[in-house]
């Protein structure tokens, strides 16, 4: 098989979203929302154009529209680091609760991650156990897991469920939940729905936030350098400034290009390969793009006034989420070992096609 | 945001037929096991390779067909290239020819140059060398001081190039000189000639390289005649001819690709079964960058096509390309690699010291990634809409 053409998302819709957090995700709402843990000056907007649920379908309560679509709002959440959980509502849970046909809560969903250190268990409708990292479990009308392979909901507001509030590295709620007896929806997982699939489909919307964020960094890097003036001339006229310059963009278009493919690929397929790639890219960009972005800026650059931090300490935060980039980077050679050397040009050239 | 003009693209059905068609050629023609693998383009010298190349018509693929070529697209050529270049396959011979001769004489040429050279470029019976550097014209290329000076019915070509690869294997070069002298702006009165490698006044001396291979050479011009029919483009446009013939040469496979056949034969050698911890990292890191850096190749090639000029794109490729080659030695040699010996028994560890050894050169051939991101960075501005700033 070969691979599949691109698919672009609809451009009315990104306009529309890039609008709504150019209006609403300011530097100081950002701040805010790290101190207060949630942003209800941005999600009340966001989830009034039904954005958060795009790519659920229609018929389970979704707004409809594409992978793309959804991977593309994404980018421009990380863009504008926008403190809402729209993968979790979307993508992530809204995917697992319309695979299951429970309804969806007026408001945010959030899933369990599914971390080494969980230890969930379901006893008939009941969950007990801790789940760490939960992604706004506060603030969610539903958390979704998979436990046992079956997709299990849970309110987390309700008896039995106590919260423990945790923050990432970019003032992101990341809670630990503990469950003692909680009532649970539970329902089978149909075919492709299980805890290895919900990682992908995490690693991809991780992908696409650390992208849209990166997209940001490179714009502001490249802004400040051709502004900032030192012996007499913006410092982009410096030779060694040009070259972080270009390898910090350089850097960020291998993910961009990784992210496209991800996304054709997700939509007609498990995408394995390239997922775990593009979470690689992701991830190894965090590091080279980071770093030369932050060297460029000088001391400004590591002020709390100053945008570059928000973006970067998402990154930072991001790419350990759903499979930090040295479980992707093993993931994908034993893919690729298993695959041995013969289909090891197909890979590379067609991707996960080259398996099917 | 403006941004690059990337855009992630698939081959097309016609496109893959090409593909399943050069793979079924090398399997016939290049037998796995029958051959020792080149690394990337700095390949064999095999005129008969070349000229079986060209029977399908994949050598000179950009000539149109009347003047003889195939007039295939950048997508088409890259696709031969990328199978050839990842089976070490010895394109050496039209290698320059077929990237950027045939373009640049397509360009600048006259009719009666298009004639004379498209058509035996593309029957692969026409072999080129670039004549660009010289001694003291390095990075900073202008400073050539080859001169051409007027004489009956021609120019009269005195000076010395260097790392002139393929000279002694080699029908013609096209040399950068100077016809006349700048004044101010040393990019002004720079002119290119084709030259016949065998005229006479040509003298080739061998600069072998640090592995004792033999691909560079000096090449001394004294008095050599080069008739006024042979002047490419216009006297005086040099410089600017000269920066297009190098668009030609940034982008392609062979910027990622020198050290593929490598990786491929090692995890032959090396990996039976799934494989441990460390080695699946390696191998992962290697694959997902070999991924992303061919989509983006090969969306310059389609940009193209579609008639687009993707000049920075083209440097971030080649920039991105030839450091990944680098770090992917460096991973495959801390993983896999004993003392590098070109003796060692197996195709994969010879290939593999073939690329510690000539590795650093990957980073310097058609100009160093230093000068390349200089380059690069002024095009970046008009990627974030800065491009006022300036």
């Amino acid at each position: 098989m070969n691979p599949v053409a691109p698919v672009a998302a609809d451009p009315i819709l990104l306009d529309t979203i890039t609008r709504l957090f150019g209006d609403t995700c300011s530097h100081e709402v950002v701040q805010a929302a790290e101190s207060e843990g949630w942003a209800p000056t941005v999600w009340a907007p966001f989830a009034e154009t039904g954005a958060p649920w795009i790519a659920v379908p229609e018929a389970a309560g979704g707004s409809g529209g594409t992978l793309a679509d959804a991977v593309g709002v994404l980018r421009l959440v990380g863009r504008y680091a926008a403190p809402v959980p729209a993968a979790e509502t979307g993508l992530l849970g809204g995917w697992l609760a319309a695979a299951a046909g429970f309804d969806l809560p007026a408001g945010p969903l959030t899933v369990v991650p599914g971390r080494p250190e969980d230890d969930l268990v379901l006893d008939g409708s009941n969950l007990s156990g801790t789940a760490h990292r939960v992604p706004w479990a506060a603030r969610a009308d539903l958390v979704l897991a998979i436990v046992d392979g079956r997709i299990v909901a849970v309110d987390p507001n309700g008896p039995g469920v106590e919260i423990v509030p945790v923050r990432n590295a970019a003032g992101e709620p990341r809670e630990t939940v503990l469950f003692r007896g909680a009532s649970a929806r539970v329902a089978d997982a149909p075919t492709g729905v299980d805890a290895s699939a919900l990682r992908r489909r995490g690693a991809l919307a991780r992908g696409a936030l650390i992208a849209g964020a990166l997209d940001r960094v490179g714009e502001v890097t490249v802004g400040y350098a051709n502004e900032r003036q030192q012996f007499g001339q913006r410092i982009a006229r410096f030779q060694a400034v040009a070259q972080h310059l270009v390898r910090l963009v350089s850097e960020i278009q291998l993910v961009s290009m990784a992210l496209n493919a991800a996304t054709a690929a997700a939509t007609v397929g498990d995408a394995a390969f390239e997922i775990a790639s593009l979470k690689v890219l992701a991830g190894d960009a965090g590091s080279e793009v980071v770093a030369r972005a932050h060297q460029s800026h000088g001391a400004i650059g590591m002020t709390q006034e100053y945008v570059l931090h928000q973006l970067t300490r998402r990154v930072f935060a991001w790419r350990e989420e759903f499979g930090s980039t040295a479980f992707w980077r093993e993931e994908l050679g034993r893919l690729v070992g298993d695959a041995g050397a013969d289909r090891l040009y197909p890979l590379i050239s067609q991707g996960s096609a080259a398996l099917a | 945001m403006a941004g690059s003009s990337f855009e992630y693209t698939v081959l097309t059905p016609s496109e893959e037929a090409l593909r399943d068609e050069v793979r079924e050629f090398l399997r016939t023609e290049l037998p796995p096991g029958s051959y020792e693998p080149d690394l990337g383009m700095s390949a064999t010298h095999s005129p008969e390779f070349s000229k079986r190349m060209a029977a399908r018509g994949w050598v000179g693929m950009s000539v149109p067909r009347r003047y003889g070529g195939p007039e295939r697209t950048a997508v088409d050529r890259f696709i031969v290239v990328e199978e050839m270049l990842r089976s070490g396959a010895p394109v050496g011979a039209h290698w320059v020819a077929d990237r950027q001769t045939a373009p640049t004489i397509m360009k600048f040429g006259t009719d009666a140059q298009r004639e004379r050279f498209l058509p035996a470029i593309a029957a692969g019976e026409c072999f080129f060398s670039i004549g660009m550097s010289e001694p003291d014209a390095g990075s900073d290329l202008a400073a050539v001081r080859t001169t051409a000076t007027r004489g009956d019915g021609g120019w009269f070509l005195n000076g010395t190039k260097i790392w002139t690869s393929g000279a002694h294997q080699n029908h013609w070069f096209i040399v950068l000189c100077r016809t006349s002298a700048s004044e101010g702006d040393k990019h002004e009165g720079l002119s290119q000639l084709i030259v016949d490698l065998h005229a006479p006044g040509i003298e080739i001396n061998p600069i072998p390289f640090l592995d004792g291979t033999h691909h560079f050479n000096e090449v001394v011009m004294t008095d050599v005649f080069v008739p006024d029919e042979l002047v490419l483009g216009e006297i005086g446009r040099g410089w600017q001819q000269v920066n297009s013939e190098l668009a030609y040469e940034r982008a392609g496979p062979d910027r990622w690709l020198s050290v593929y056949a490598c990786f491929e034969h090692l995890l032959r050698e090396r990996v039976h079964g799934t494989p441990g911890a460390r080695t699946a990292e390696v191998i992962g890191g290697i694959s997902a960058r070999f991924f992303a850096l061919r989509n983006l190749s090969l969306s310059v090639s389609r940009t193209i096509d579609r008639g687009g000029a993707p000049a920075v794109e083209a440097a971030i490729v080649k920039d991105l390309g030839t450091m990944f080659e680098q770090d992917m030695i460096a991973a495959l040699h801390d993983l896999w690699g004993a003392e590098p010996s070109l003796d060692a028994p197996t195709t994969g560890e010879r290939m593999l010291a073939r690329a510690v050894l000539t590795g650093p050169s990957f980073t310097l051939r058609g100009g160093t990634n230093e000068i390349l991101r200089t380059i690069a960075s002024r095009g970046l501005l008009g990627w974030y809409g800065l491009a006022g700033a300036r």
